[in-house]
């Protein structure tokens, strides 16, 4: 996340909007975005219902035992196709800022 | 201790403590988020075998010429601990990639499904309307794309 916000402008640039998705509700990533200075767009999905329409639930995988989303990064264009997606094997190897932005850019 | 002088370091068991802890701090690397981080896992998982190569050899030479290396009591004291180090790094590499298949998740080509979620301030967001120009001028030129990031909350 935080690559994203170092490399807003050339996503911005890019013409590729970032948009966060959890199922944390809007208060703590509320707090999130605050403490940690993010100003990209971050959706609430506290019923993992869009989390489970793109086939991402991890059942019990949050840290209280809660269904949570499985990290995976989808690139959409304006007519709702999937140009690039990113799927971790390991949940702490996550997309680098910079290589999602080589996917942005490699929009046409 | 008796017979100083015949001593020797039991470097193999040492060697296999230090290679546990790397094994396990090499975890600490994804705090920095470097490049080429997708073989850290495999690297962990590479200095847990190679410690316990070491672990026995030096286990070996402890209970064979318990005088001369270490002495058995000390020497089971560091495998043991080398051990614990080892396994806590196997556990996180299999527990990190626990992660459902997502079979069904949208491919390349394929039509990402729709949906309707609250922003921070709870104000109700549609994918078309991602796309639309913000209402606060600060993005004129509506975007090309959006970039979804799923993520695991609760941070």
């Amino acid at each position: 996340m935080r690559g994203i916000e170092k490399q807003l402008a050339e996503f911005k640039a890019a013409g590729v909007r970032p948009v966060a998705i959890s199922v944390d509700p809007p208060e703590v990533s509320r707090d999130l975005c605050k403490k940690a200075g993010y100003t990209f767009t971050f959706l609430s999905d506290p019923n993992a219902e869009v989390i489970r329409r793109y086939d991402l639930l991890h059942v019990g995988g949050g840290t209280d035992g809660h269904d949570i989303a499985r990290p995976a990064e989808f690139l959409v264009d304006s007519a709702r196709v999937v140009r690039w997606v990113n799927f971790t094997e390991d949940v702490r190897v996550r997309a680098r800022g910079d290589e999602m932005l080589v996917a942005a850019k490699g929009l046409r | 201790m008796p017979d100083m002088i015949q001593s020797h370091r039991n470097w193999a068991l040492w060697l296999g403590f230090l290679l546990a802890l790397g094994a396990l701090l090499c975890n600490a690397v994804f705090f920095v988020n470097p490049p080429g981080k997708r073989a850290i896992p495999w690297l962990s998982v590479l200095l847990a075998g190679v410690s316990l190569i070491f672990l026995v050899r030096g286990l070996q030479r402890a209970f064979g010429q318990p005088r001369v290396y270490l002495g058995k009591i000390l020497s089971s004291i560091v495998a043991l601990v080398s051990l614990l180090l080892v396994g806590v790094a196997i556990f996180s590499f299999f527990q990190a990639r626990a992660i459902p298949a997502s079979a069904g998740a949208p491919k390349v080509g394929q039509t990402a499904p729709d949906f309707t979620l609250a922003d921070t301030s709870g104000q109700a967001v549609s994918m078309a309307q991602l796309f639309a120009p913000a209402a606060d001028g600060s993005q004129v030129v509506p975007p090309k794309a959006v970039l979804l990031i799923f993520y695991r909350g609760y941070w």
